[in-house]
């Protein structure tokens, strides 16, 4: 029979007649108690040995226990340097003694009061008066010696109680195992049992001498705990963008790319919203402090934008009573939203956005004008002039999407975005009539939450205005919806502040311990 | 979105429904797109709507719409308007900057304490919507009875807008006890800070008078004199503003309302030097809506009858001309004789959807009833009237939508368009993503990180001057008027994001391998927009040994996987220490730093770990 190295120890070890602790057979194989212990069981399970357990009480010193058994318990020592002293014949003042002592800190309370209760002396109004007849031996100083070479179990269990009160003494339950071989285990033994050879790791020696055919390998705690590493992980919002980017694909949509930094032409203008529409005053619009576009640079459609604002699109339209000044429509500001990149490709300027690499910054990638049908869209961050709080962040992200094609109905754009939440588990949408400047007729979609079971708010959609779409010059029908990113998330993972997710407050372990997409 | 408080009973009572349960009450306003927010200490209901029927600003006005929806009203109201008595003299000292004025007179009114206080409420989310807050457009309220009109016989009865000095002439304004001037209302009366500014630079200040004299000084404050109370039975309303259309608009809503009161509405002239004006301008216009415009965008069919009790049911009145073409731009023109009245059945009914040209349109609508048109709906148009009150009514789609309402959009089903196209990415989102992906393999965890920052932690935190020469070291685009302090620029490089959220998680077990690739952005006049941008990709390895060594690694790493050659000769950097910095040169062009970050920058964020890091052009890996 083959048994590993400790297991054939301990077998040839044990006896039949007389019960051994695990402790003793650990001291005489000079093995570690764990490893013996480890093979006891084994070889129980085998049916070599038998493993019997007691329990035992033990005592043990506390390391104040042990200093204490190095310099003295402090009483006494106050005591041998109060008769040094002289204090067995007049009092002595405290201080001095503590100090020919050596006692500092708690050690001085700790030697006084147990200095009155032992009757080695008085004390009284800072002065000491030794007992010379005070007993020679302390029966605590002698437990304390007792306990430490291990005959703990001599001393008067009251002095033992003392020491334990004192927090010198620590009494533990131990379990003490003890073996005895099996009938089977002297079988074993009489047909002969061989060492197993173990080994650690897997060496190129190993493999190539053939050798790993002979070994067995060292046994791991495979249950046990293993270091933590974070490992790299792609942001929780990025992997949700692009599951939507993943959808979006699927459906067919193409993806549109442009500036965040743009004229108010394109972010407004372009979207029939008046110049004087509140959400264009400055507390909603990030405007940035440069110089505004150039009027070259504004496109043709200029004109067209604002004859629309000014007089209406068709015979039978009108436009709104409002002032429109091309100054403004050429003013800077970051996109409140990326319909603005819908603007730019509906009118054939898709301009270059972050990552062109234009030896001619200022050539436009005109993409001519689009024939219908199309679908495009774009998860990508806008802005919004607002306080930041667990839900509202100053930037986020849109998803934005649009389908271009000819006699488009309410129908289709339900039937559309229908599709489009069922990918993310939100079924039984609501379209909520709704207004917006650039759609008509428009909707805001509400739809279930996945948990809850509440209806709320998932995104805004509708038709786009031929006011939108003449001046941009498209002939056909465009529908398009907008929702924000972080509501999806949020919905999905039913974070409540957006903010430890998206920023420089967020938190390492939140994203290190958040599940992927899937 | 405006919010209007309105008191159920008050609703009941003007709707003619008094039985109306709370629950019912709030399923039809949601009907109407007006959502119940919540009550008042009063128990009355705070309802959001969209601006765009500003008609409904008022209890008056949400009961009209509710009317409408249960059929208890049809087609256009227009309320009858008595012969003008009163005169708006429109002086040539009137300033430029404030032209235009209108108004009407509306009598036998029997206004209790509720009334008032709904009338007081219309009239303060006018200001807010329309009005643009006074600028466009104010209205004042007077007790006609306190008028004493300035003509020089018994019938010239009228009163004067123009210009004055703001310290020309004196009145007690509302809320006040003092005679003051209109500069003296500015300076002194509360309201100045408030409305102060829409007249401050004006050489003269908008006033209307009576024979007795000044009486309100527009848009700031109405005279004390003609104070309307609960016991005022006749009202004189005025109505000053930019736009003459705007300020009509808004005098035709408050006529609407006070109709619905009980008042009598009594013309008034406005006389301007070239012309004059008979207000309340309660006229109709009228839109041509083609029948094949109403079937594409709802995506059913419809039989001619259904469409036009559609639009009755809207509030609209409709005929149907056989051929759109000829028809033209008629506006408020009486139907000619081709115009045929199409009888409506008592009961509306709706067609199957049996559009022979889509076969695959989806299932049958299930709530279609019988009684379907077979007539040849091919050209149909329809000539529809639109009431004055209805401000938000631009284009014909504008009327289409009115009759998805009414036909319940809720109610069409679902269908995925039958048009096919090709999807795909962006090819910056496809190298975005590749990148991203190599850096994550390395075992960075990706991070996100706002675009908008501080210029200090820019540059000063990082130990670096915008106008150094270094990466980073560009003028940001500054955000004119920020709300926090913390963002009031577009970072010009990631890395400084990246030190800030180390900064933020010394609480967390390190390693900490952070990297992000976002928008960078720098004022630069070559672009037509005067910002240039682009994707930065920045990282930082914070641990116990990060080293030079450590960052280089996997900067060649990433390089290696997009095929690009990457060389790093020696340069300093204020940011990173002196010797153990380099320029990132990918493909021959120097784009980027890598390096450790100098003690300065980690002290400053509170870091007791080196970090070593590296920034370049996204752009730099094609």
């Amino acid at each position: 029979m083959k048994l590993p190295d400790t297991q054939v120890a301990l077998l040839e070890a044990a006896s039949a007649t007389d019960a051994k602790t695990v402790a003793q057979l650990a001291e005489q194989l000079g093995a570690d108690p764990a490893a013996v212990t480890r093979a006891a069981f084994e070889l129980e399970d085998a049916g070599l040995l038998a493993v019997d357990e007691d329990v035992a009480e033990s005592d043990a010193l506390t390391a104040e226990g042990e200093r204490y058994l190095e310099d003295g318990l402090p009483e006494r020592r106050l005591y041998e340097a109060a008769l040094e002293a002289g204090a067995d014949g007049a009092p002595v003042e405290m201080g001095r003694v503590i100090g020919e002592a050596g006692l500092d800190g708690e050690a001085v309370d700790i030697a006084l009061s147990n200095f009155a209760r032992k009757g080695l002396g008085e004390i009284d109004t800072g002065e000491l008066v030794a007992d010379p007849v005070a007993a020679e031996t302390d029966p605590e100083a002698e437990a304390l010696a007792a306990v430490a070479d291990g005959s703990g179990g001599t001393q008067d269990p009251g002095v033992l109680d003392r020491l334990e009160a004192r927090g010198l003494l620590e009494r533990r339950e131990t379990t003490v195992r003890s073996v005895t071989l099996s009938d089977d285990g002297v079988t074993a033994l009489m047909q002969g049992v061989e060492a197993a050879e173990t080994v650690g790791a897997v060496t190129p020696d190993l493999l190539s001498s053939g050798e790993w055919r002979d070994v067995e390998f060292a046994e791991y705690d495979v249950a046990a705990d293993a270091e933590t590493i974070a490992g790299g992980k792609e942001h929780i919002l990025r992997q949700t963008a692009n599951r939507v980017k993943d959808v979006l694909v699927g459906m067919g949509f193409r993806e549109m790319a442009g500036p965040h930094a743009d004229a108010d032409f394109w972010i407004n203008d372009c979207l029939f919203m008046p110049q004087d529409h509140p959400a264009r005053t400055h507390w909603d619009r990030f405007a940035l402090d440069v110089p505004p576009m150039a009027p070259e640079d504004l496109p043709d459609l200029a004109d067209r934008v604002a004859e629309a604002h000014r007089h209406g699109v068709g015979e039978h339209g009108d436009g709104y009573h409002s002032p429109w000044d091309e100054a403004f429509a050429r003013a800077v500001a970051l996109r409140g939203h990326t319909t603005s990149l819908s603007m730019r490709y509906l009118s054939g300027h898709r301009a270059h956005g972050p990552d062109a690499r234009s030896r001619n910054p200022r050539s436009e990638d005109l993409a001519g004008d689009l024939e219908p049908p199309q679908r495009y869209f774009s998860v990508e961050k806008v802005y919004r002039n607002d306080t930041l709080d667990p839900t509202h962040l100053l930037e986020f992200f849109q998803i934005e999407g649009w389908v271009m094609a000819e006699d488009l109905s309410v129908r289709d754009l339900m039937g559309t975005f229908t599709e489009f939440y069922d990918a993310f588990g939100i079924t039984d949408l609501e379209f909520k009539p709704h207004y917006n400047p650039y759609t008509e007729p428009s909707f805001e979609l509400f739809g279930e939450h996945p948990e809850t079971g509440e209806s709320i708010e998932i995104g805004n959609s509708g038709i786009f205005r031929e006011e939108v779409l003449r001046p941009l010059g498209v002939d056909c029908d465009v529908m398009a919806w907008g929702l924000a990113l972080e509501r999806l998330l949020m919905l999905i993972y039913g974070f409540e502040d957006v903010r430890d997710v998206h920023g420089t407050l967020c938190d390492l372990e939140l994203l290190r311990d958040v599940e992927v997409v899937a | 979105m405006p919010v209007v408080e309105v008191d159920p009973d008050e609703l009941r009572r003007l709707t003619g429904e008094p039985d109306r349960s709370e629950a019912e009450l709030k399923a039809d306003l949601f009907g109407l797109g007006i959502e119940y927010e919540g009550e008042t200490d009063d128990g009355a209901f705070e309802l959001e709507f969209a601006p765009d029927r500003l008609d409904r600003l008022s209890v008056e006005g949400i009961a009209r719409s509710l009317r409408y929806q249960y059929g208890e009203d049809r087609g256009v109201y227009i309320p009858d308007t008595t012969d003008a008595d009163w005169t708006i003299e429109v002086e040539d000292s009137v300033p430029d900057e404030r032209p235009y004025v209108t108004g009407a007179i509306v009598r036998g009114l029997d206004l209790g304490k509720a009334e008032l206080e709904s009338l007081i409420q219309l009239q303060e989310k006018l200001h807010a919507t329309m009005g643009r807050q006074r600028a466009k457009g104010a209205i004042g309220v007077h007790d006609l009875t306190m008028l004493k009109p300035a003509g020089d016989t018994a019938d010239d009865k009228h009163i004067i807008y123009r210009g004055v000095e703001p310290e020309a002439d004196t009145f007690v304004p509302l809320d006040d006890d003092a005679e003051r001037t209109p500069a003296g209302v500015l300076a002194e009366h509360p309201v100045g800070d408030t409305y102060g500014h829409l007249v401050a630079d004006i050489e003269r200040y908008p006033a209307i008078y009576d024979a007795v004299g000044l009486f309100s000084f527009p848009p700031v404050i109405n005279g004390r004199r003609t104070e309307v109370e609960a016991s005022t039975r006749d009202l004189f309303v005025e109505m000053t503003g930019t736009d003459q259309w705007t300020i009509d608009r808004m005098l035709t809503i408050v006529c609407y309302a006070l109709d619905a009161r009980g008042g009598q509405v009594e013309a008034v002239d406005v006389e301007y030097g070239d012309r004059t004006l008979h207000r309340p301008d309660l006229s109709t216009t009228t839109k041509a809506v083609s029948h094949e415009r109403i079937e594409s965008t709802l995506g059913v069919d419809l039989a001619g009858e259904t469409v036009l009790d559609l639009m009755e049911r809207a509030g609209l009145d409709a005929t149907t001309g056989g051929d759109a073409a000829g028809r033209g731009a008629a506006s408020g023109a009486p139907a000619d004789d081709a115009v045929e009245d199409v009888e409506l059945e008592d009961v509306p009914t709706r067609t199957a959807d049996t559009r022979s040209d889509a076969p695959d349109s989806g299932p049958a609508d299930g709530s279609a009833a019988a009684g379907a048109s077979t007539a040849d709906e091919t050209g149909l148009t329809y000539e529809v009237e639109i009431p004055p009150y209805r401000v938000d009514v631009r284009h014909p789609m504008d009327v289409v939508d009115d009759v998805g309402r009414a036909y319940g959009f809720n109610d069409l089903e679902p269908r995925y368009p039958d048009v096919a196209t090709v999807g795909g990415r962006t090819r910056a989102s496809r190298l975005e993503d590749a990148a991203r992906d190599a850096l994550v393999g390395l075992g960075f965890e990706d991070l996100l990180n706002f675009h908008l920052t501080s210029e200090p932690a820019l540059f000063d935190r990082m130990g670096l001057s915008p106008d150094a020469d270094a990466v980073g070291a560009r003028e940001p685009p500054v955000i004119t008027e920020p709300y926090s302090e913390d963002y009031t620029v577009v970072r010009t490089w990631a890395l400084p994001s990246l030190v800030q959220v180390l900064e933020n998680n010394t609480h967390r077990a390190y390693p900490q391998d952070l990297a992000e690739i976002g928008l960078v952005a720098a004022e630069d006049h070559d672009r037509p927009t005067n910002v240039v941008e682009h994707r930065s990709v920045a990282a930082v390895l914070a641990r116990a040994d990060a080293s030079y060594e450590d960052a280089k690694a996997r900067l060649q790493a990433v390089a290696r996987a997009f095929g690009t050659e990457l060389s790093t000769p020696p340069i300093d950097h204020p940011s990173f220490i002196d010797g153990r910095t380099a320029v990132v040169v990918l493909d021959g062009e120097a784009v980027g730093v890598v390096g450790e970050l100098n003690p300065r920058v980690l002290v400053e964020h509170d870091l007791e770990v080196p970090v070593a890091g590296f920034e370049f052009p996204l752009d730099g890996l094609r």
